[in-house]
């Protein structure tokens, strides 16, 4: 009887001390808001600035001075190239340096950077189970402009649209419409581009041209664009490749393989005013039967339906030409330089030189749709609210992050170009790339004075490129005048700009939201069973008519109220 | 006399017969019957208390054993109580049974969990059968230097990481010209078009299946190599002079030796059959889901690949998989006692 006395007690007490730290537990995730005590632990706020928290009766912007943010959490994705074995740690001692100068205090930086592809799964994690000031918790983060779409409307991320309107650096924007155009209909800014989007282009390899008896400009429309592929195929070889047929869970979707897919948009988007479902239009059903044919005849690469980004440009940049592809569509600008330096590393085509790749020119097909290559909607910045109905917090993040990642000096060269005399400097050098080869070696030489790269920490074999922004795209220029003159990454910017137009707007509807994940599965699924010939596509198109149709309709009826 | 299995009392007299069950350094007769002596008095126990104070020792060393448990197992534990709850970012309302109602009446979750079913169960009995074939089939050699070097080259793969047989195979079976299976047979003229191994609903189970044989096979014939050593020769030796075959001697002296063992790795192997995420995540893809998701890899998806996820929703999901594997625990705790007398509790 004993024994059963002691065995109830005990396990009383287990489950009582359960309950009791699952209580506590309650209390502090079913809290809405973190209240200024989290605040406070996350910013060691000053009692000046709880005692202003305190008054804070609306959502008035309180004056920076009163609230001292000593530690920086922010998280990024792989956009910052300066990561943890290139050099992070000392670009954020640096920017603590510059960015404690200009406010006045000292501040610490915390950078979070998950892996590239798991980011989006990463940061809602981290926003959904994390509160301001555990260390983890992002007081600003890099979102991509459907996760912005996504999160918009969450009452998660801060109004800036006083902070962006009031900016020092507003004199110095040359772009103002890309942040303007993100404004809601009430006039609310929840995310900040500092550079407009970019996109893809299509590269070909001269080699391949030159064997097939081809020229770039000889290709205009789908059928020259085909008869390349064609051309291209054989062997082990094949006319191109891409990650996925089309990306159908990040805008603009069809931006990896645009000739096919041309005037098509596999996803809500807005037409004449009107929000419509581009996965039920005509233009849809006759890309994925492009697809179908292009996958059927072997012009696109088998591997294509599930490479990655980073499959499908290692293969196609790989030393094996023998089973590689004549053409790939990816990023502009920067990403010329890239693919050809990986060539080159490659020693593939190595007489051919920075010319190893030529760039094709929106096929007529695509002009007289979209009018050239989709200039992506512009990832942003984001600042996230902690509901405590002051914006001291939230505005001293904007004035140390963002106002200072524009300021045209010290801290935008941080952010373009990485840290001073570990990623660029002024000093006068020398330094040698490949010295044991002497193919592949070159001698760099620089004065005292110039502004130049430097070799990339993480191999010194390359010279490395930029950080994370890209002083071509940025919407208010550097100042200082330090500038990388890199013929080819010029000449690619320069093609992009002249050949691109700014893709259509994301919606942003929470009905969407909730079902996004589950739609985008059912399109794929869809899309590469058409594409791999299991069904037309006309019956891929019913089929999702008919176990999306009404809901797809409820959210464009939502989208069009609005 | 109680039982058959009787003790002395350790003071030199047997004046307690008792059945075993040594506890705290007294003897004790079975449960619900009181320790007497031979001659029917009772022997007095001493004061809970008491017995705790002389053992103190041992319940000091368990002191962290208990609070680690605690931590590690039973606080994190708590989470399942936003199966109750919508959970997503900052919201948490409390919703009852609605995730439940929800996945009752999702399709989607029923073929995840008919899924995890079949493939866990067929999987479970074809490498089971793989194992006892290949370990009869290394019983029988002679050559021990062959013996052992099989016996290595067939555990390797239990060594590998999924993500890296996964890698191996999707390469090997792929339809583009980096695929060795279907270049091979075009190349012998068998195939004009490349099989899509990966992709095919019809194909993907067959050779999910054949990847777990290559890998777990070896590995799961270390049991039955045990027991195979351990089978008395002698009933080798009378095969033989009643003139029995190779085959004769496997299918008649092997194989019932082995019965026993088959049946209780089938059992223990039994209770784990919900527990299938990692083999499955690094094989499937969107096109076979018909036939390959299942309710790990379901939960993954609408945890982690959804904007904003409903982590009650998945918290559900989990709960109810839980609840399953605990009744198939149970099952098999009451099918292992049936079998070989005790328990896997």
């Amino acid at each position: 009887m004993k024994k059963k006395l002691l065995a109830i007690l005990l396990s009383s007490a287990m489950v009582a001390s359960l309950a009791a730290c699952g209580s506590s537990s309650d209390s502090g995730a079913d809290t809405a808001a973190p209240a200024a005590d989290s605040a406070e632990a996350t910013t060691e706020a000053t009692t000046e600035a709880a005692d202003s928290s305190a008054e804070a009766s609306t959502e008035e912007s309180a004056p920076a001075s009163d609230y001292e943010l000593t530690d920086l959490y922010i998280t990024v994705d792989g956009t910052l190239t300066a990561n943890v074995d290139s050099g992070q740690d000392k670009f954020i001692e640096q920017w603590e340096a510059a960015v404690s100068e200009k406010l006045g205090h000292p501040i610490k930086l915390h950078i979070n950077q998950p892996e590239h592809s798991g980011y989006k799964d990463n940061v809602a994690q981290l926003l959904t189970t994390g509160e301001p000031g555990d260390g983890q918790y992002p007081d600003a983060l890099i979102m991509s402009a459907t996760m912005f779409k996504q999160y918009q409307n969450t009452g998660i991320l801060w109004d800036m649209a006083d902070a962006y309107a009031n900016a020092e650096f507003q004199a110095r924007v040359t772009l103002p419409l890309i942040n303007e155009n993100m404004k809601t209909a009430s006039g609310e800014l929840y995310g900040f581009a500092p550079t407009y989007g970019n996109g893809c282009v299509t590269y070909v390899k001269q080699s391949w041209l030159d064997a097939a008896g081809l020229k770039i400009e000889d290709i205009k429309t789908f059928d020259d664009y085909y008869n390349m592929l064609q051309a291209f195929t054989q062997g082990g070889q094949t006319g191109v490749i891409a990650a996925g047929f089309g990306k159908l869970d990040e805008a603009p979707y069809i931006n990896y393989m645009p000739e096919f897919w041309q005037g098509a948009y596999p996803a809500i988007y807005q037409k004449d005013g009107q929000w419509v479902d581009g996965f039920q239009e005509q233009a849809t059903i006759d890309a994925l039967n492009r697809l179908a044919k292009g996958y059927a005849d072997g012009v696109i690469d088998k591997d294509t339906e599930e490479a990655s980004t980073k499959t499908a440009r290692e293969k196609w940049f790989s030393n094996d030409q023998s089973t590689s592809e004549g053409v790939f569509t990816y990023w502009a600008g920067t990403w010329l330089r890239t693919l050809t330096d990986n060539l080159d590393k490659n020693e593939v085509d190595t007489d051919l030189g920075d010319d190893r790749l030529v760039q094709l020119p929106p096929i007529k097909e695509i002009k007289d749709t979209w009018g050239g290559y989709i200039n992506r909607e512009a990832p942003v910045w984001v600042i996230t609210d902690d509901g405590d109905g002051d914006n001291a917090r939230e505005q001293a993040i904007f004035d140390a992050l963002l106002e200072t990642m524009l300021d045209g000096d010290t801290v935008q060269t941080l952010w373009t170009y990485g840290a001073e005399d570990v990623h660029w400097s002024t000093k006068a050098e020398s330094f040698t790339t490949n010295p044991d080869d002497p193919e592949k070696k070159k001698d760099y030489e620089y004065a005292d004075g110039e502004f130049h790269l430097k070799q990339a920490p993480n191999d010194p074999n390359t010279v490395w490129k930029k950080n994370h922004l890209d002083p071509v795209l940025v919407i208010a220029p550097l100042t200082n005048g330090f500038v990388d003159n890199d013929p080819l990454i010029e000449e690619g910017n320069k093609f992009f700009t002249e050949n691109c137009v700014d893709a259509p707007q994301s919606p942003s509807s929470e009905s969407l939201t909730v079902i996004e994940a589950d739609l985008v599965v059912d399109k794929t699924t869809l899309m590469n069973e058409v594409v791999a010939g299991k069904k037309t596509a006309e019956d891929a198109i019913a089929e999702y008519q008919a176990e999306w149709g009404d809901t797809i309709q409820q959210v464009l009826d939502e989208l069009n109220a609005q | 006399m109680i039982t058959t299995h009787m003790l002395v009392i350790p003071c030199g007299h047997p004046c307690a017969r008792v059945p075993t069950q040594p506890l705290n350094g007294v003897i004790l007769i079975a449960k619900k019957q009181k320790l007497t002596t031979s001659t029917g008095r009772p022997i007095q126990k001493k004061p809970l208390g008491k017995r705790i104070w002389n053992n103190r020792g041992f319940y000091l060393m368990f002191i962290p054993v208990l609070v680690y448990v605690l931590i590690v197992y039973y606080w994190p534990m708590l989470g399942i109580r936003y199966s109750f709850y919508d959970y997503t970012l900052k919201k948490i309302e409390f919703v009852g049974l609605k995730h439940f109602q929800k996945m009752f009446s999702e399709k989607e979750f029923w073929k995840a969990f008919t899924n995890t079913l079949v493939l866990s169960v067929t999987k479970l009995f074809i490498t089971t059968a793989a194992s006892v074939i290949v370990s009869v089939f290394i019983n029988e050699m002679a050559n021990l230097f062959a013996k052992k070097v099989l016996q290595t080259v067939i555990y390797l793969p239990h060594f590998m990481s999924w993500t890296v047989t996964a890698a191996i195979f999707t390469l090997f079976l792929s339809t583009s010209s980096t695929g060795f299976v279907n270049e091979t047979l075009k190349n012998w003229g068998w195939i004009k078009e490349s099989i899509d191994f990966m992709h095919e609903t019809s194909l993907w189970r067959i050779v999910y299946y054949l990847v777990n044989i290559w890998k777990e096979t070896g590995w799961g014939t270390v049991i039955f190599l045990a027991t195979l050593a351990g089978i008395n020769p002698e009933l080798y030796e009378a095969a033989d002079i009643d003139g029995a075959t190779r085959l004769q001697r496997i299918w008649y002296v092997t194989v019932p030796e082995l019965a026993n063992t088959i049946i209780i790795v089938l059992i223990l192997n039994l209770a784990k059959v919900l527990n299938l995420f990692e083999s499955v995540f690094v094989m499937y893809n969107n096109r076979v889901f018909e036939v390959s998701d299942v309710i790990s890899t379901y939960i993954y998806r609408k945890t982690f690949l959804t904007a904003i996820p409903n982590y009650g929703y998945t918290t559900a999901v989990g709960l109810f998989k839980s609840l399953v594997g605990c009744f198939l625990v149970i099952v098999c705790n009451w099918a292992s006692k049936k079998v070989r007398g005790r328990g896997i509790l």
